[in-house]
């Protein structure tokens, strides 16, 4: 078997957006394959190993969910990010979410592909049973679910905390809104107005405000990183 | 001529299924009409007979004890007489010697049909009665006496004969009127049937070639056949009023999405005519994703309300908490409150249960709260109110801002419909499209209120058995 931790593959049969995929992926250090149909894709997801593997979801000759199963079916274990273009309300994209997969309706950004294949791929890294979370010097107890920065509490709800968590266990890597709301909140809808800023913007009062260095950057365009100085 | 007519009829009405069905019922029914009506022919017939043997048999029993008592001699005598009197119209006897010659009665030969010790017969005899010119069918029992001479006694049955031949002939036209009858009526039934259905069909036709304006006419006549024609005016009513609402949106979206594209065109046209700067392009560029995803989002909303009003999504229906939805949402939206210096709150039950979609009916409730902070007062109040009456599960989400005019309160469902004070706020007036959409797919009703001051908006869901757990009481542990 080849392939490695960087190693993705990529099934779009549009020339263009995948021509442009690669492109984005290739730029943040990932080694890329295309496959422009659901038989190409089988051949090469059954003989290469991936970090994480994207399929559309519709193709010119299979459903990109049977090739999903098919190479499931064969013992393949990468985390699959289904593109979708039939919105967020598509029945079986939404039954993915069970399946713990990730999936992503076009249009998208780049960052916000390449977010969430770096938190697939670090998904499929690390299996890590942590009690307490560190990120500079700002700790979270995942057992009493208290944060704390230098020893002084920080008040937080029961909803805050979680974002604060998510965005810990992603130190270091960009987390678009949407994922907040998939994740934090369990919500799949485009919100159009910018609630999530506003409530981000709470919890950073909170664990920033009066700090000697922030936690929480905002990346222009997508979201936000937590990020420790070095 | 008339078989003509029929037999057109029957060509045009031949493929009809009625007419085929009530062919079945005709075979079905002549099959029943014709076995009861040889049993009654064949009863009367059997009836009639056993009265004629009866007769001849009565009669020879008296010839009979009269040769017993009188021998030969006094049956001669007998027969004679019997034959002047005449007891009986139409009887006949002979009495023959052993070889069958004549001696008395009203047969001049021994039938040559009847040899035998004893028997009965069904015969005719030539000679008999000559004054006649027919020859009437005759019925007779005869018998070899003990001194070697031959008795015959019968009856003319040329009546029995008729009354079997009328019965049957009788029958016979009935049983032809009533199939003629019932084939008629069934035609004309059948031409009823296929000219309603013609109506509907030509309508229909009409419909595919040139449009939905044409109606399936009414006889006025209430029958099943006006209600299917009611029916279906009404849906085609119902399809006009949404081809109009799917034009208008057509409509609204073309100018929607045509003034962002525009404005992108202009933009990307100018630069292109322009030198390259990149300040200038990377403002450009970062300006022209934002229309574009303003565009996109406008998409997206469409083909979701589409896509809830298509009914497609009740594969995610559950049971779901509404008071924990609104919780959440309260709790989502409190900071965006804040920052406007008001207040969000929530009022009601612990566990409001409802069957519906937890993403569509989060959806639909942020969208309200969205709005209600968003056009509410500056500083105001909004109160997310849940309660679980009797007739369903209720939330209402309430500000105290300026509200909307009454007569607006039916605009503001419709696609991209926006108040004139709120054009230049940010949305595409597709929020309560959505919210109604989702409201409609779980069949709860939504109402728009006066909150004196500002807007309440409340959604009633229908009654649901699996709601009122909230009422159970928890027992204290220490009192």
């Amino acid at each position: 078997m080849t392939g490695g931790r960087r190693r993705v593959l990529i099934v779009e049969d549009d020339p263009e957006a995948a021509g442009q995929i690669v492109d984005a992926l290739t730029k943040n250090g990932y080694e890329v394959d295309l496959a422009t149909n659901g038989n190409h894709a089988l051949r090469l997801g059954r003989s290469t190993e991936y970090a994480v593997m994207t399929i559309d979801r519709m193709l010119p000759d299979i459903d990109g969910l049977s090739v999903m199963r098919n190479l499931r079916e064969g013992g393949v274990v990468a985390p699959v990010l289904i593109i979708s273009a039939l919105g967020e309300l598509d029945d079986r994209v939404r039954g993915l979410r069970a399946g713990g997969d990730d999936y992503l309706v076009k249009p998208f950004a780049f960052v916000e592909l390449v977010a969430r294949i770096e938190a697939l791929a670090r998904r499929s890294a690390i299996v890590v049973k942590e009690t307490v979370l560190r990120a500079g010097d700002l700790e979270l107890d995942l057992v009493s679910r208290t944060a704390t920065r230098l020893g002084r509490e920080i008040k937080l709800l029961p909803r805050e905390f979680q974002l604060l968590e998510y965005f810990v266990r992603n130190e270091g890597h960009v987390v678009s809104r949407a994922m907040l709301l998939q994740h934090v909140w369990d919500l799949h809808f485009d919100p159009t107005t910018n609630i999530i800023d506003v409530y981000v913007g709470r919890v950073r009062r909170k664990v920033d405000g009066r700090r000697d260095y922030p936690l929480i950057h905002t990346v222009r365009g997508v979201g936000y990183c937590v990020r420790a100085p070095r | 001529m008339a078989l003509v007519i029929v037999s057109a009829l029957l060509a045009k009405t031949l493929r009809s299924s009625t007419f085929k069905h009530a062919l079945l019922a005709i075979v079905v029914f002549g099959a029943f009409v014709i076995a009861l009506f040889g049993y009654v022919y064949f009863s009367a017939d059997s009836f009639v007979r056993s009265q004629t043997d009866r007769t001849i048999a009565a009669e020879y029993e008296i010839l009979r004890k009269t040769y017993e008592s009188g021998g030969r001699g006094g049956l001669v005598a007998l027969i004679k007489k019997r034959i002047a009197n005449r007891p009986i119209e139409g009887s006949l006897y002979l009495l023959a010697d052993a070889s069958f010659v004549p001696l008395a009665g009203n047969l001049s030969v021994w039938p040559s049909a009847l040899r035998g010790p004893k028997g009965w017969e069904n015969f005719s005899a030539p000679e008999w009665q000559p004054d006649r010119t027919s020859r009437p069918p005759l019925r007779a029992t005869f018998e070899t006496l003990p001194n070697a001479d031959h008795l015959l006694v019968g009856l003319e049955i040329d009546d029995l004969s008729k009354f079997s031949k009328e019965i049957r002939a009788a029958l016979i036209w009935v049983g032809a009127l009533i199939f003629v009858l019932a084939g008629m009526a069934s035609i004309l039934i059948t031409r009823r049937t296929v000219g309603r259905i013609e109506a509907i069909n030509s309508t229909s036709r009409a419909i595919m070639e040139s449009g939905l304006d044409k109606r399936i006419p009414l006889r006025g006549t209430h029958d099943e056949w006006d209600q299917v024609a009611e029916s279906l005016n009404l849906m085609l009513d119902r399809i006009e009023t949404l081809m109009g609402e799917v034009i208008q949106v057509t409509d609204n979206v073309a100018h929607d999405l045509r003034t962002p594209l525009t404005r992108m065109r202009g933009r990307l046209e100018q630069a292109y005519h322009r030198q390259r700067d990149s300040d200038y392009d990377h403002s450009l560029i970062s300006d022209t994703i934002a229309d574009l995803d303003a565009v996109l989002r406008i998409f997206s909303s469409l083909t979701r309300i589409s896509q809830i009003e298509a009914n497609a999504q009740k594969a995610a229906f559950r049971t779901v908490n509404l008071a924990e939805i609104a919780n959440e949402i309260v709790e989502l939206f409190d900071a965006a409150a804040e920052e406007k210096g008001g207040r969000l709150s929530l009022v009601g039950g612990q566990s409001v249960l409802v069957t519906g979609d937890r993403d569509l009916l989060f959806d639909a409730v942020a969208n309200l709260v969205d709005n209600a902070i968003k056009h509410g007062r500056a500083a105001g109040q909004v109160i997310v109110r849940i309660t679980n009456r009797k007739g369903g599960a209720v939330i209402s989400v309430a500000d105290d801002g300026p509200g909307i005019p009454a007569d607006e309160y039916l605009n503001v469902f419709k696609r991209f419909y926006r108040l004139e004070r709120s054009r230049h706020t940010p949305g595409n007036g597709l929020g309560l499209s959505l919210v109604d959409a989702v409201v409609r797919l779980h069949r709860a009703r939504i109402e728009i209120l006066d909150n004196l001051p500002g807007l309440k908006i409340r959604i009633r869901f229908p009654a649901s058995t699996k709601s009122g757990l909230e009422n159970r009481s928890v027992p204290m542990s220490c009192t």
